[in-house]
């Protein structure tokens, strides 16, 4: 399998949907509708990372079991 | 007509699923007694019960069809569109989802006239409802083209009888009739794909030396089905940069910030955040796990083709992979079971979308020409007419949609074309305070026609093609989007820069950097934000002023509530969600405590049961 199959489609996704991701988690904190100092805000950060990382790595998972099954 | 799929008992089957579900519809519709209930639900319930509702909005009978035919031919990357939808929920949670609840939106062409302009309000108008009555159509074709099979009865006549069976219940009932019958719904799609799945695992068990489903179906597919994402940029009908572009962001936005009958969902929760958790809840639980329910007949079906040779037609039609499986693996009866299911995901999506379709009718074009004359009973009955009136309409796109190669197809042309100017327009519109009215209507306008250019001379597309190949005749499939987004961001941009905003024009509350105002604006003075307890109280009727309740002094301190908040008042068995729930406004405080005054207005709009106690919550 080649890298255009397994990890080039997974850098994109995570580059461009990170970038995308980050800036508007930037954007919302700079603007002050997300307030860290706020309890139930504070918990809400935790899962927009949360969610990022488990996508990420059920993703990674996947592709990493494939390549070995070859 | 010939290969009739599925037995008499089948058959039984699904026209008692159909029975059952008007039956429950209508029951629920006696709930919708204003348009503000008949639309939203009235602003009452739990995120659980929003979140499960919102299951059938995110699987449409399409689904099936369509993930299980891709799953078939490319493995488990067909979860792709299910599984890239979080990178824009910072925006949605923070920005877009305080923005409409607050402002009390009741469309999103709403909010364009509200942001921008009249004008831009009715050209959303127009894009949007062709949208979501040419989803109809599809939903409508989908299902037809299952059922179809099943009676063996011509097309056409199945889409007109689909049709008729979904505008009773949706006649008699509303939102809180659609949420309602959507819970059930929600149950029997996840655990009739689950079903499915679990007996495809069987049907490889007994059929292979495996001693483990999971393990046969792991072997029995090559490593490239293995992939979690499609390749790169080949072959041109499913390759992952074009997706990404199609449904990773133009899609994900569109689902999040301009799906009508999924924003109306979040209108009906009782709080933001209680939006805020069944949105997250939806997308980092319920859409992997639809992802399987409508994958998996084509993974089994893959498996079962590289392992029993003969099991499956060699030449399987790309459309027909759900319904053979499904007939293959499953036994008489479960098999109407699943058809069923498909009948429930055709259901909930179209019934959303119709009442989403009513709502925009009535809300953006009705309202603002009659100005808001007509009474709330008057608007009601046409409401109702509307959702026939969209009915009639799909039905009548059906054809148009038929001459498509696929379904799967006819629905990829629809996301390109008309999701671009409305993502680009709603999206500049939250997050830039400069951009335009003049713009917004140029991004509509001229965007729409630089679209159509880029499908009459694709070389204009090729520059954004990442090396996908051309197909003569059939153009660009997936990433026609990346230069649809392109073309509309570069138009409103440009009039932006070059057109001043209107210094008349009262933004307050309308982009994501006024979203801190918007509980002040809501409320109408400032907010309480000190943190207090629930009360559990008993109620008495007295005559009250229109909207306001009475605590005791103590109730109030437990509460940390001062005369003026806002409180939401529910019966306090949980598991009703708020079904039976007001919201109110505090007045001035009495000595009883244990009991709440309300008006008789109040208790029969709550439907509160005389005996059983009252959960009561400072809203803010």
């Amino acid at each position: 399998m080649s890298f255009y199959q397994t990890w080039l489609p997974f850098i994109y996704l995570y580059g461009i949907g990170g970038v995308s991701f980050l800036l508007g988690t930037f954007l919302i904190f700079r603007t002050g509708a997300l307030r860290v100092n706020d309890p139930v805000h504070k918990k809400w950060v935790w899962v927009l990372f949360y969610g990022y990382f488990f996508y990420a790595f059920i993703h990674a998972l996947f592709i990493y079991l494939a390549i070995e099954s070859v | 007509m010939d290969n009739i799929l599925g037995t008499n008992l089948d058959r039984i089957v699904i026209l008692a699923y159909f029975a059952i579900v008007m039956g429950f519809g209508a029951y629920f519709g006696k709930y919708s007694k204003t348009t503000s209930d008949y639309f939203f639900g009235g602003r009452r319930f739990a995120w659980w019960l929003i979140t499960i509702s919102i299951v059938a909005t995110g699987i449409g009978s399409h689904s099936f069809v369509k993930y299980s035919t891709k799953a078939y031919q490319y493995g488990f990357s067909s979860t792709m569109t299910y599984m890239n939808d979080w990178f824009f929920m910072p925006l949605f949670l923070f920005g877009w989802l305080p923005i409409i609840y607050y402002l009390r939106l009741g469309s999103i062409p709403e909010y364009f006239e509200r942001r921008f302009s009249r004008e831009a309000r009715y050209i959303a108008t127009f894009m949007i409802l062709m949208y979501m009555i040419g989803y109809i159509a599809i939903q409508f074709l989908t299902l037809a083209t299952a059922l179809y099979k099943i009676y063996g009865i011509p097309l056409m006549l199945t889409v007109i009888l689909i049709a008729i069976a979904t505008t009773i219940y949706m006649h008699f009932g509303g939102q809180t009739s659609v949420i309602f019958t959507d819970l059930i719904q929600g149950f029997i799609l996840i655990f009739a794909g689950l079903l499915l799945f679990y007996l495809g695992l069987n049907f490889l068990v007994d059929n292979t030396s495996y001693a483990s489903g999971l393990k046969a179906l792991w072997e029995n597919l090559t490593p490239a089905e293995k992939l979690p994402l499609a390749n790169f940029n080949s072959p041109p009908d499913f390759n992952f940069v074009g997706i990404f572009w199609q449904d990773g962001i133009a899609g994900s936005i569109g689902f999040l910030f301009l799906n009508q009958g999924l924003i109306m969902r979040f209108m009906a929760a009782r709080s933001v955040n209680e939006g805020r958790k069944a949105a997250a809840f939806n997308v980092l639980v319920i859409l992997p796990v639809s992802a399987i329910v409508v994958s998996n007949a084509g993974w089994i079906g893959k498996a079962i083709a590289n392992s029993i040779p003969g099991a499956l037609p060699i030449d399987l039609a790309p459309n027909d992979v759900f319904v053979s499986v499904a007939n293959l693996i499953t036994s008489p009866g479960v098999f109407g079971f699943i058809i069923a299911a498909l009948c429930a995901a055709l259901m909930s999506t179209s019934d959303t979308l119709v009442n989403a379709s009513s709502s925009v009718i009535i809300n953006d074009i009705y309202r603002p020409l009659t100005k808001n004359k007509a009474s709330d009973e008057e608007q009601l009955k046409l409401a109702r007419l509307a959702s026939v009136l969209v009915k009639v309409i799909a039905v009548c796109l059906v054809p148009f949609f038929n001459s498509f190669d696929s379904i799967y197809e006819a629905h990829g042309w629809f996301h390109s074309t008309f999701t671009p100017p409305l993502v680009v327009g709603v999206f500049l519109g939250i997050f830039w305070r400069r951009f335009t009215s003049t713009a917004v209507i140029a991004t509509f306008v001229v965007g729409a026609f630089l679209m159509i250019l880029g499908q009459v001379y694709p070389s204009l597309i090729s520059p954004f093609s990442h090396g996908i190949e051309f197909r003569p005749g059939r153009g660009y499939s997936y990433i026609g989007a990346l230069y649809n987004l392109v073309v509309c961001a570069g138009v409103g941009v440009i009039v932006t820069l070059f057109t001043k905003p209107n210094p008349n024009k009262n933004l307050t509350g309308l982009t994501v950097f006024d979203v801190h105002k918007l509980k002040n604006i809501f409320k109408g003075s400032d907010v309480n934000e000190l943190t207090g307890k629930p009360v559990i109280v008993n109620y008495e009727i007295k005559d009250l002023k229109e909207d306001m309740v009475s605590f005791s002094e103590d109730d109030m301190k437990i509460a940390n509530a001062k005369k003026g908040d806002l409180v939401y008042i529910q019966d306090s068995r949980w598991w009703l969600g708020g079904l039976k729930s007001i919201h109110a406004t505090y007045d001035t405080p009495h000595k009883e405590d244990g009991i709440v005054y309300i008006s008789q207005k109040q208790c029969d709009s709550g439907m509160f049961i005389n005996g059983l106690s009252l959960k009561a919550e400072k809203e803010m």
